[in-house]
């Protein structure tokens, strides 16, 4: 058992505890409140500030690897525009030196989400891991797969049709190649379901259609990889087409249809922002936008892109959108409860609650302050990075 | 009959015998020991003051399939055009010529049997084989196993060859998993198939030569010899092998000592090296010899090889020694060159120590085996002497 005393205990699902006490056991949160006794001899961590360990909803740490080059670099299949049956899971490298994966636990990103890239119309499934290394990633793995990977916009334009001279060069055509891939997903469930009872007429075993499968079974949804307005509206044209389920991931564009994708109900995962603006499709970058999504009513959370930033600017980033008019605790939440939610983990991460896992973040200060330091961090109950 | 007499044998199973003799007869061990009587007419090796030990056995080779010294006329290890070449076989790209460097190095240096494989560049590399190094007319006649795995790869080799050189799949590690996992269940589909309609020859699929090849793979029958050099890579073989219920060694082993518990745990034997090599690229950066008492401790199942003529085969035993200085036992890197190779290869019935009933393969020496000053003497493969000086 170990104990975490807090001068202030954020919980982020039930308000701001004072002098609040935490105790763990195997793993989890046993109990939570200002009036909890502490067992005799159990050991006891004090902090200024704890908080749950932060969620990163969209990231590619240990699969583009820090520092190496090509050999490490696993995170895009930029060979074919279409390659559902690729798995972020095979990319990963889960040493404890792995710079991406040592910056998320000095910072208390304790769960993230690890996708493929964006150079594909359909890159592959993502993952949804612990940040603690372990000697396999899959010892890591909370979810998996977690989601299925789409690109729209500049990328796969740029890799296939730019570079390759292959579609797609244009929108419409990352419109034709999804549309194809998911209309011959749904004839081959058709034609495996009429057919169950006489194996002869199966059609035969197709890896990148069932990887498609869950997606149109609504088991795993699209992560949408789209920074224009009128991108997204493609990706939820075709959604609504096809009745399967997203979320729009870098929504650069977020503040230009903000009513529009609140109406439809699909959440949005926002950033990179502490960047320069690479691209056209980028140029309306700005921390107005997270303000203009909470005031339409988006669900949303904030993202690093790490390593497309860094995974440390996590909660800089939310700072910023509050300094843009962002509520100070919907920031906190953009990056704890509601990526857990939009990844379909916030009944083990997220917020402090009982029963969830003791994944703690504790401070020497406010938690969106840039000076305040991350003394110690924990994770299913253990001490994972210590100042 | 031979009889070599007065000499150290090492048997490597059974202990060590201070002053002995090992008789052979009609290619095999006929009897071995401190008292054996040596019958009259008997050809009689005095081996005083030498070391006897059985032939070495290097599990991991690519001697004879690229050629030395010759270029790309005599490179034919690597059918680097297609990611997924199950159908081809190293046995059909081996020179057996008694001038062929590699079989010249093995003989000289008292390795006996090799497993011959396919390189690393494709995803899927075609089926190795395992020869005594004696060359003959026809490889086929120096053949024990063919086809003895099939060579699979992971990691830069594949990522490389055609991700970047080609701009092709497999570009990244996902995409190398991806395209094994469509030809191990295309491999499935086919056998269920082939299974389905045995009885009706209209209905039966086309024979496919590549899905033949991968089938004795999925029958749990033949091993898939993974070359990874990082411990991912070889975490995400063992996730697809588990996946297919499928045999595998891990080759290269370069990152073992990272996760030397759980490749214990899953009984999956390490085929270690090429030790004496430099660290030529990033996933071969954790190379060191510690690596051997790591997975050793933690119970792994380990052989040494050479990764001939990436490696001088050689080196095999100056690598052993290596292993012991930084900690491997000395009895276990023995092992590591002669049974735990025979072992993982499936031939210790016929190879790998010295035992009374298999192979006459053995090795004499003037000196500790594992010291590299010692010289080879004699050499004998089936019970012919095929080295000496």
């Amino acid at each position: 058992m170990l104990a975490v005393k807090g001068k202030k205990v954020i919980t982020i699902t039930n308000g701001v505890i004072k002098d609040g006490v935490i105790l763990i056991e195997k793993g989890k949160i046993k109990a939570i409140g200002p009036d909890i006794k502490i067992p005799d001899g159990v050991k006891t961590l004090k902090a200024k500030v704890v908080m749950p360990g932060l969620v990163e909803a969209h990231c590619h740490i240990g699969i583009w690897e820090e520092k190496i080059g090509w050999a490490g670099s696993d995170g895009n299949e930029a060979t074919e525009p279409a390659t559902p049956h690729v798995r972020a899971l095979d990319g990963i490298k889960a040493n404890a030196d792995e710079g991406g994966l040592v910056a998320a636990l000095q910072e208390g990103i304790t769960t993230a989400q690890v996708l493929p890239g964006s150079a594909n119309v359909i890159g592959g499934t993502g993952v949804v891991l612990k940040t603690a290394p372990k000697s396999t990633t899959d010892e890591m793995v909370i979810k998996d797969p977690s989601g299925m990977k789409i690109a729209f916009g500049e990328n796969p334009r740029r890799v296939y049709g730019v570079e390759k001279k292959v579609m797609p060069s244009t929108r419409m055509g990352v419109a034709g190649v999804l549309r194809d891939w998911l209309q011959k997903t749904k004839n081959y469930l058709e034609k495996k379901e009429r057919t169950a009872d006489d194996p002869e007429k199966q059609p035969e075993y197709d890896l990148k259609l069932e990887a498609l499968a869950p997606v149109i079974r609504k088991e795993i949804p699209f992560r949408a990889h789209a920074h224009r307005a009128d991108d997204v509206a493609t990706a939820i044209r075709i959604c609504e087409e096809f009745d399967v389920d997203m979320s729009w991931e870098h929504a650069t564009e977020g503040h230009r249809i903000a009513d529009y994708i609140a109406e439809k109900g699909v959440p949005a995962v926002w950033g990179p922002s502490l960047m320069a603006r690479p691209k056209w499709e980028m140029r309306e970058l700005s921390y107005d936008t997270p303000k203009v999504m909470y005031d339409a009513g988006v669900k949303f959370a904030i993202q690093t892109d790490a390593v497309g930033s860094s995974i440390r600017f996590l909660p800089i980033c939310a700072a910023f959108s509050v300094k843009h008019g962002l509520p100070y605790d919907y920031a906190l939440k953009a990056i704890t409860i509601v990526p857990a939610e939009i990844m379909g983990v916030a009944d083990r991460v997220g917020s402090l609650e009982v029963g969830k896992d003791a994944d703690l973040r504790l401070l020497n200060g406010d938690p969106l302050e840039v000076m305040t330091k991350v003394q110690k961090v924990i994770i299913d109950g253990e001490v994972v990075h210590s100042l | 009959m031979l009889a070599l007499v007065n000499g150290k044998i090492l048997t490597i199973t059974d202990g060590v015998i201070k002053k002995g003799t090992v008789l052979v007869e009609d290619g095999k061990i006929k009897a071995l020991g401190a008292d054996v009587e040596v019958p009259s007419g008997a050809k009689v090796i005095n081996c005083r003051g030498k070391w006897v030990m059985p032939g070495l056995v290097d599990a991991h080779v690519h001697i004879g399939i690229w050629e030395e010294s010759v270029g790309w006329a005599g490179n034919d290890g690597n059918e680097a055009t297609d990611p997924i070449t199950p159908h081809v076989r190293a046995l059909d790209g081996i020179k057996a010529n008694a001038d062929e460097g590699g079989l010249k190095a093995a003989l000289e240096n008292g390795v006996t049997t090799v497993q011959i494989l396919p390189g690393s560049a494709n995803v899927i590399g075609g089926t190795g084989v395992i020869v005594k190094t004696v060359p003959k007319t026809s490889v086929d006649e120096m053949v024990l196993v063919e086809p003895s795995g099939m060579k699979v790869a992971f990691g830069e080799n594949p990522k490389r060859v055609y991700g970047v050189d080609k701009k092709v799949l497999p570009s990244t590690r996902m995409g190398v998993a991806g395209i094994m996992r469509e030809w191990l269940y295309k491999t499935k589909t086919y056998m269920e198939k082939k299974d389905r309609f045995k009885d009706e020859p209209d209905k039966l699929p086309e024979k496919d030569l590549r899905l033949e090849a991968l089938e004795p793979v999925l029958r749990g029958v033949l091993p898939m010899r993974v070359h990874a050099h990082r411990a991912d890579d070889a975490i995400t073989a063992i996730r697809i092998c588990e996946e297919f219920g499928i045999k595998m060694s891990w080759e290269h082993a370069t990152e073992g000592h990272r996760i030397a518990d759980l490749v214990a745990a899953k009984g999956i034997p390490a085929v270690w090296g090429p030790g004496l090599n430099w660290r030529s690229k990033w996933e071969t950066r954790e190379r060191t010899f510690e690596t051997l008492k790591t997975m050793y401790d933690a119970g792994v199942k380990i052989a040494i090889q050479t990764d001939a003529d990436n490696g001088k085969i050689g080196f095999l035993p100056i690598s052993a020694a290596l292993a012991v200085r930084d900690g491997l036992p000395e009895e276990e890197a023995l092992k590591a060159i002669t049974i735990n190779p025979a072992e993982i290869l499936g031939i210790a019935d016929r190879v790998g120590s010295l035992e009374v009933g298999k192979d006459a393969d053995i090795r004499v020496t003037n000196g500790d085996p594992l010291d590299p000053r010692s010289r080879v003497e004699l050499v004998l493969v089936d019970g012919e002497i095929v080295f000496s000086r």
